[in-house]
Parts: C-alpha cells; structure tokens; sequence
C-alpha cells in the first residue's frame, strides 16, 4: 500500500477511530450521537445522467456552485476538531474537474481523516488512481449498478460507463487504496439475479460492496414503491452474512458476526451541498444549518436537538422508514438544493431541550 | 487455548480469511481482509479476547501478524 493512504500513517485517524469505537461499545452498540463523517458535494455538474440521481445533477442544477476553499478548509478544520473522522467526497462527479478536487483535498488535509471518493470512475485511470493514493485518498467508491453492461450504461445514460466503471475499480486496488464497488438496493431488485451477481463480482475481486438503499428524493421523489419492504431487508441481511464484504452505514463496521445495527446515522453523518446547507444525511433533504453562516459545532448541536435524529433508529429514516418520508421527505419540489427547513418543518415537542442535548465527540 | 492460538483466533474472526493466510508473514494490507476497517475490527477482537486496552500508538505500530507479537508482550500477553 503506498505511505499516503494508509491508515498506520494516520494517527490523527487512528485515534479518532478508536474513540469512535469505544463509544460504540459503550453505548450498546449504537452510534447515538458520536459524530462520525461528512459527505460533501464539492460540485454538483456531472458527465453521466443516471435514472435515480439524488442531487439532480442530470437536471444541471447549481453545476458551477462550490463551496469557497477558506471555508472547506474551517470546516475540515472544525469536523477534525470534533471527532469526525470520515470525510466522503462526492458530487456530481468529482473527476470532471482535477483541478478543484486536488486543491480541495489541500485544504481538507486528508492525512487525518479516512478520506474517500465516490465517483462513477469514467474518468479514473491508472494515473489518475495513483495520483489520488498520492494525496492521502484512502477509498475509492465506485458505483455499478448491474454486470450486465447494457443495463448500466441505460441506467447511467452513457454509452461505454459500465466498461470504465470496472477498470477503474482495478486501478483503485492496483494502487492500493480501498475499492468498494457501490450498489443502489431497492425493492425493484431486490430479488433480482443480477443482484447477486454483482455481490458475487465484488467478493471474487476482494472489494467491499457498499449498499446504499434506494431512497423516494432527488430524481426518485415522491416514489415510495422504490423503498425495501421487510422481506427485502431480511434477504439482505442473508447477502450479509453470507458475503461477509458488505457494509451499510447503519451496520456496525466492527462486527465480525456480521449482524450488528449501529443505528441511521443522520447528522452523524452530515451531507454539505456547493452551497453550504448542511442537510440530515445526503438523502434527508433537510436543513439544519449553513457553513458559511455558522460553525459545524453549532450546527451539530442544532441537529441533535431534533428528536428524530438523535433518537435511535434501526432502519435508515430515508429509505426505510416509511412514516419519517411521508411526513418529512414528500414536500414537492424538495431537494439538496431546495430542502426543508428543520425549524420550520418540526414542532416543538420534536426537539430535545438544550440542555439535554449530549454529543458524544 | 494458549495465547498464540487465541491471537490467530482473532485474526480469524476479525478479518474472514484463511487459515493459511494466518503466520509470521502475514502483513497489513497484503490481503484484502486487512484493510483500514479490518485493522480496527482485529484491534477490537484482540482487546475484547485478551482483555485489554491497545493504545493508539500500539494500533498505529501493529503492521503485522508478527509485530503484533512484539507488541502485545507490552500488555504481558506472553507467546
């Protein structure tokens, strides 16, 4: 593995990790309110226009916002200061513009935290891999959505996007960061052969399969049908035992029987848009705060005030808690760049007093 | 159950591999099990099963089946 992206060459991480994970294990195993990671849309403009996109980047929105360096670089500062040791960047698609990735990657400073890209790889190369290895990046996630070449590329809109998707998982392991090949879950595949087949393509390569369950926001809005039904969830945890390699947000990453539930981790994990909103999670598409106006700390604190998100929560409030989206994600027009407002949309009994909001950092 | 099988016990658990994959040369990061996430679980199954705590430093230093050896002499885990 190169130097950089080791985690034994990250102390900084390291000791955040371990905190991390006594806290877990005091807390019953849930991850309650310890802060944990940072998804960040650092630019909204992408090259493919998949079906199910969250952020709505096929319909060109906000493509050219980003968020100001001396910004990105306090709150790196501040989400290290309060134990946030996963720093994901997304987009859009990260790789279209080099230039903005790596001058970001200097002002988040990498080397502290486990540091990760999520992209569609079509434009991640030998070079561009090693380069990524270079700057501290520790992950790289990977998107596919079937191993049937001609069902991705319909469902990305782009023609030869399944062909580099899988290259690029190859140049991610052959530089030695960690390749998670990412698939979307929902009820219309749940059951589905192809599935599998892509579980069983990640195992047989030795990359993690990270699951991420379809959500009813950004191009799927509204629809509901999309969501896991018990069944579903059941058949997965049977693909989690049996595969071993996957991971979910919710699931405790330490568990080695492979069946242990951390909790939804909303606001553990906080989604920031181009323009500075600071969302529940990247598919609750609701605010708790802003970068640009206020700290991170004040914006944690806001957001653990909220009931729903401090409470512990089995299943993922997006994608599996059918009464959460029915009362807090089907307002019209609601998206990462037009969310609703926490302060408006909850009431009062929905939020903690101050003082007893506890925040484990 | 000695100490050293105890040790390969969590390396076994820990990281879903191979037996075989488990002796003296066996390095972080050399098979795909023992990755960033991997490492912390393999730390938790060492702590849970000896009973101790590992200090960051130890954790940053633990590079290999090996090394962990050495390491764990500090908490008088003895082979």
């Amino acid at each position: 593995m190169p130097l950089h992206s080791s985690l034994l060459n990250k102390p900084r991480l390291v000791e955040k990790l371990k905190r991390f994970y006594d806290y877990v294990q005091k807390n019953d195993g849930k991850v309650g309110t310890k802060t944990r990671g940072i998804d960040l849309n650092l630019n909204n403009a992408c090259n493919l226009r998949c079906k199910y996109c969250f952020t709505n980047s096929p319909k060109g929105e906000q493509a050219k916002a980003r968020l100001p360096l001396d910004v990105l670089a306090r709150v790196a500062d501040e989400a290290d200061d309060l134990g946030y040791f996963e720093f994901d960047l997304q987009g859009g698609e990260l790789l279209l513009r080099p230039d903005i990735l790596f001058e970001s990657l200097e002002a988040i400073k990498p080397e502290r935290f486990y540091l990760y890209l999520t992209t569609n790889g079509y434009r991640l190369d030998q070079k561009m891999a090693q380069k990524l290895a270079k700057a501290h990046v520790s992950r790289v996630s990977v998107s596919v959505d079937s191993m049937n070449e001609k069902t991705h590329d319909e469902i990305r809109g782009r023609k030869d996007s399944w062909r580099k998707a899988i290259e690029a998982l190859k140049h991610v392991q052959e530089a030695g960061m960690d390749p998670y090949l990412n698939i979307t879950m929902g009820h219309y595949n749940a059951f589905d052969p192809a599935f599998e087949e892509l579980l069983k393509y990640s195992k047989d390569n030795n990359y993690k399969t990270l699951i991420n369950v379809a959500v009813p926001a950004g191009m799927w809005s509204q629809m509901d049908e999309i969501m896991l039904d018990d069944k579903d969830r059941e058949h997965l945890n049977a693909m989690r035992k049996k595969y071993k390699n996957l991971v979910r947000n919710i699931w405790n990453p330490f568990d080695r029987e492979n069946e242990k539930v951390i909790g939804c981790t909303t606001v553990n994990r906080l989604y920031i848009t181009p323009l500075g909103d600071v969302l529940a999670c990247p598919y609750v598409h609701i605010k708790v705060g802003n970068v640009i106006e206020q700290s991170l700390k004040e914006i944690v604190e806001f957001g653990f005030s909220i009931k729903h998100f401090s409470d512990h929560s089995p299943v993922c409030l997006a994608g599996e808690n059918t009464e959460f989206v029915k009362n807090y994600m089907s307002n019209f027009g609601q998206t990462i760049f037009r969310p609703a407002d926490a302060k408006k949309i909850f009431k009062n009994e929905d939020f903690l007093d101050k003082d007893k909001v506890k925040i484990a950092y | 159950m000695n100490n050293l099988e105890k040790y390969k016990e969590c390396f076994l658990e820990a990281l879903n591999t191979e037996e075989n994959n488990i002796n003296d040369n066996l390095k972080y990061a050399e098979i795909p099990e023992w990755d960033s996430i991997g490492h912390m679980t393999l730390m938790s199954a060492i702590e849970e099963k000896f009973e101790i705590s590992i200090d960051t430093d130890d954790i940053i230093d633990f590079s290999s089946f090996k090394k962990g050896k050495e390491i764990l002499k500090k908490y008088k885990i003895e082979f």
